[in-house]
């Protein structure tokens, strides 16, 4: 399959008073065209940084990002706009996300005024059509976000992602907001859409239960690092990361004939700002050795597809 | 769209659409509503919407000339003849506060004008580009800020000299501080949602940004700053005419006329007692007015 | 007898503009020592009921306008404030959502403690302080943090201070408002099983609100679902995770991305909650329900026993047709 985004050890620090944040650091993957890649992982694990980093929001430290086979590291302003129009984002907060001021109608045609598509009439008529495509009522279409509900909302947001027919979307968050009756039908939205245009998702969640419903690929990021990547329901099955097995046996699973394991991951994540030269997950890993404490592990795949960084997977895991 | 309405069902759900789409009202009209349901707002906005009546409508109101003098009609008391009296040329007092309240409103919604501008451009540069830029302007700001503001305009129009527009300039200066910090705090909260980087994402430049997204979410801490600005600064300008440095008599303003009269104090009361109740209602009024807009204005005041 | 007993509780907020039925005629019921989980979506009236329960509720624009709420026998309606004051701390107290705002930033943790300890155990400061430390060991903090600030906190070991002061004058019962809602998984996880812990040391019985139906099977006895301010669905765990049979339920159920199962598609509930400010007659779930006829959009509705202790205010599922 087509091969649409590649990101090559790519790097985000901030800079703090306590010295360097590191955000994001060597994160590596390829997400192939009409595929979803999940990022997981709690909060402070870097992975809405890494969102905005892959859609040029925020500048990177460090590493390569290649679209459509183009490198577009260091491209200019002008070039960057351009490159808009196929990269888009949807956020979490369907609150914030919207400008109060504008009606919905100026809000999924604010993208097509910025590219100058389309005259008065035309884009009137695009905005309707994009409401259609979202389920967003076209009696809406004058009505201010104030005055609408948090799941119509995030449509709201989802038509103005799509207002430019982009190929690749990254949706922060899109359903942590809502409901749990208004998260499955913005689920079943955004798989219809994937299915319809082959739209390619970075799909950004701290829910496993959605990103497992959704993905292709799972990456499970752990303070800026990734700590397992590899095929969705493969995932599930075979945590090799000791992470990703506690993560997992952390959910609370809606069946009362699943059996409760008991807590697995002790304490909280560490500090983000100039991590020492030591396995990450370090503080909070049951079985660490001293191979752990003398340097960072490296990100090796186990089995085929299926990447881990941790020094002992391999004795952990019987491999 | 036929399907529905030939059953009962979909010509009820229509109906209701159609209400939906009735009901939806402005924005403003919800802030009018809160803004007449505040009985203080009201009232202070009572006073200068009266204000503004009498003195824009000057000529209606009164019949005599405010330069005119009339010697024999010196220090008239407050009748039929004269509302407010006649002071010490035997000029009309209420003719004279008519008038001057031009001058003085004038002067001071100039300044307002003048600083809120200024402010604004400089707020909201400082705020939304941040870094360097934004730590030069406050600074810059902040040596501007530590001058007491009536020591600042006193030195300013005794350097460019007496006059309304003078004033209005000499006023305005010390009022920057004030806009532009207001102006880079509501930037910088405003700034801080999503949407200011969805219009990112999907290419606006900074510009637009600015004045289609920012600029606009802005408003309602500006007006309510300056409609609070005005009270403030129609004191200052009677401190300055009190003084000597503002306008200059015959011209009546506010504070003139106060700093003319005060030497009378003692023997005939009207020539002070009005024109200082005056600006105390004026400021009062614009000071209830103001809160009663940010109430208004206030979106967690909502209900 | 059971603990807490809430008959035909109503809350309303009356504001200028419109009426917000917010819990329209609840009943529910708490054993001893056992946990209830009462399950919604936002704005379905689950807090509003919680605060209820603690006479909490803001008013103006709030108003308990009818029911009764028996703790242990007495209604709490008619309590005092006096009286509630004793109550509340002492014998119930409540968890908030937000761990964050919970606490004072500027007294000392160990100190926020022991203030409510004084506050109800008629004891000297100093005894306060000692159980105050003895409690924020039992919630897994060192006593040595005692003299910290919640500043220097995480959110996860903040909730534990506010568990800790919530369980610190051993309350009957307990009403924890989305206690995990902010936390991670793995921190969530680690605070649910504390919980769980100390109320069953304590044999405190709880009144649990989420909408996270995994929690809900982890820690409850019994279930109530609430929607639109009435409970639709009440019954044991059992009964609700097995025998689910009010639409609402069952479409919640569907909605949720299952960890076991690999479905393509979830089955959401069409629809939107109705308006509180303009419910509709009927069953207020009639305009998203699978399964209405006439009767579901004007009918007087009944909840209806369809095993021994499981509840159901649906018409069809009381005629047998569903």
């Amino acid at each position: 399959m087509a091969e649409l985004l590649k990101v090559e050890h790519l790097k985000k620090y901030f800079a703090t008073p306590a010295g360097q944040l590191h955000a994001v650091d060597d994160v590596s993957f390829v997400i192939n065209k009409g595929e979803t890649l999940g990022v997981v992982g709690e909060s402070g694990c870097g992975k809405s940084t890494l969102g905005r980093v892959v859609l040029k929001l925020l500048d990177l430290t460090d590493g390569r990002i290649v679209f459509e086979d183009r490198d577009i590291t260091s491209i200019s302003e002008k070039d960057s706009i351009a490159l808009r129009k196929e990269m888009q984002i949807i956020f979490q907060d369907p609150y914030s996300s919207l400008n109060p001021r504008l009606c919905v109608s100026e809000l999924i045609g604010d993208p097509l005024i910025v590219y100058k598509m389309y005259n008065k009439d035309g884009r009137q008529k695009r905005v309707y059509e994009l409401m259609d495509l979202v389920g967003l009522a076209r009696r809406f279409a004058f009505s201010y976000p104030h005055e609408l509900d948090g799941g119509r909302r995030q449509r709201i947001g989802v038509a103005r992602a799509l207002a430019l027919s982009p190929k690749f979307i990254v949706c922060d968050e899109p359903v942590s907001a809502l409901d749990v009756s208004i998260q499955a039908q913005i689920l079943n939205l955004l798989q219809d859409l994937q299915a319809q245009q082959n739209l390619t998702y970075i799909f950004v969640t701290h829910d496993l239960s959605v990103v497992k419903h959704i993905s292709t690929d799972i990456l499970v990021m752990y303070l800026g690092v990734m700590a397992e990547k590899c095929e969705s329901k493969e995932l599930f099955r075979k945590p090799y990361h000791p992470y990703t097995k506690g993560l997992l046996s952390a959910i609370p699973v809606p069946n009362i004939d699943h059996v409760k394991r008991p807590v697995e991951l002790l304490g909280e994540l560490t500090s983000p700002i100039e991590p020492k030269d030591e396995c990450r997950f370090l503080a909070r890993c049951k079985y660490a050795t001293d191979v752990c404490r003398q340097g960072a592990p490296t990100y090796q795949e186990v089995e085929p597809n299926h990447f881990v960084t941790c020094h002992n997977v391999r004795e952990i895991n019987n491999l | 769209m036929l399907l529905m309405l030939m059953t009962k069902q979909g010509q009820e759900k229509l109906a209701r659409d159609m209400a939906e789409i009735a009901k939806k009202k402005s924005q403003w009209g919800d802030v009018w509503k809160r803004l007449f349901r505040n009985k203080r707002g009201v009232l202070g906005m009572g006073i200068v919407v009266l204000l503004l009546i009498f003195v824009l409508g000057a000529n209606f109101f009164t019949n005599y000339d405010y330069a005119v003098q009339d010697v024999t009609n010196r220090y008239g008391m407050p009748g039929r003849e004269h509302l407010m009296g006649t002071d010490n040329y035997g000029r009309d007092i209420f003719t004279r506060l008519l008038y001057g309240g031009r001058i003085s409103l004038m002067v001071s919604m100039m300044s307002v004008i003048i600083s809120g501008c200024i402010g604004i451009a400089l707020g909201s540069i400082a705020g939304y580009f941040g870094g360097r830029i934004d730590l030069v302007i406050t600074r810059l700001l902040d040596i501007l800020m530590a001058i007491p503001a009536l020591l600042m305009a006193i030195a300013i129009s005794s350097a460019l000299g007496s006059g309304p527009v003078n004033t209005a300039l000499a006023i305005s200066v010390s009022g920057i501080p004030h806009s532009m910090r207001i102006m880079r705090s509501t930037v910088l909260s405003i700034k801080s949602n999503d949407f200011v980087e969805a219009a990112r994402a999907t290419g606006s430049k900074h510009m637009r940004i600015i004045f289609r997204h920012i600029l606009p979410n802005t408003v309602a801490p500006l007006i309510v700053n300056s409609t609070l600005q005005i009270g403030g600064n129609i004191m200052a300008i009677s401190g300055l005419s009190f003084i000597g440095l503002g306008v200059q008599p015959p011209t009546p303003e506010w504070g003139s006329i106060l700093a003319a009269g005060r030497i009378f104090i003692r023997d005939f009361w009207p020539i002070i007692v009005f024109p200082a109740m005056c600006i105390m209602l004026t400021v009062f009024g614009f000071n209830m007015f103001g809160d009663g807009l940010r109430d208004a204005l206030d979106p967690r005041l909502k209900d | 007898m059971s603990l807490l007993e809430i008959k035909g509780l109503t809350i309303h907020y009356e504001t200028r503009e419109s009426v917000i039925s917010a819990v329209n005629g609840l009943d529910l019921s708490i054993d001893e020592s056992k946990t209830l989980g009462l399950v919604g979506e936002t704005g379905a009236g689950k807090t509003t009921t919680a605060l209820g329960v603690m006479r909490l509720v803001p008013d103006p624009p709030g108003k308990i306008l009818g029911g009764e709420i028996l703790f242990e026998g007495k209604d709490l309606l008619k309590a005092t404030d006096n009286e509630i004051r004793k109550i509340r701390g002492n014998d119930i107290s409540m968890i908030f959502q937000d761990p964050m705002t919970a606490l004072n930033p500027i007294i000392r943790i160990g100190d926020q403690i022991a203030e409510v300890i004084q506050l109800h155990g008629n004891c000297s400061k100093t005894e306060a302080m000692v159980r105050s430390l003895k409690m924020l060991e039992t919630v897994g903090i060192q006593p040595e943090r005692s003299i910290e600030y919640p500043h220097q906190f995480s959110g996860g070991m903040k909730q534990r201070v506010v568990i800790a002061m919530a369980l610190a004058c051993s309350p009957k019962l307990l009403i924890a408002d989305e206690p995990t809602t902010a936390l991670d998984v793995t921190i969530q996880a680690q605070v649910l099983e504390l919980m769980n812990e100390l109320k069953q040391q304590n044999k405190t019985s709880m009144l649990l609100i989420t909408h996270d139906l995994g929690i809900v099977a982890e820690t409850c006895d019994e279930v109530a679902i609430m929607y639109a301010g009435e409970i639709v669905e009440y019954g044991s765990l059992a009964q609700i995770f097995r025998n689910a049979l009010h639409p609402y339920t069952i479409g919640l159920f569907g909605s949720i991305p299952s960890l076991d199962k690999d479905v393509d598609r979830l089955n959401p509930i069409q629809g939107l909650m109705p308006d509180p400010a303009d419910l509709p007659e009927g069953c207020k779930f009639h305009e998203r329900c699978n399964f209405i006829d006439e009767k579901c959009e004007t009918g007087e509705l009944e909840t209806v026993e369809v095993e021994p202790g499981h509840f159901v205010r649906c018409l069809r599922v009381a005629k047998g047709e569903i």
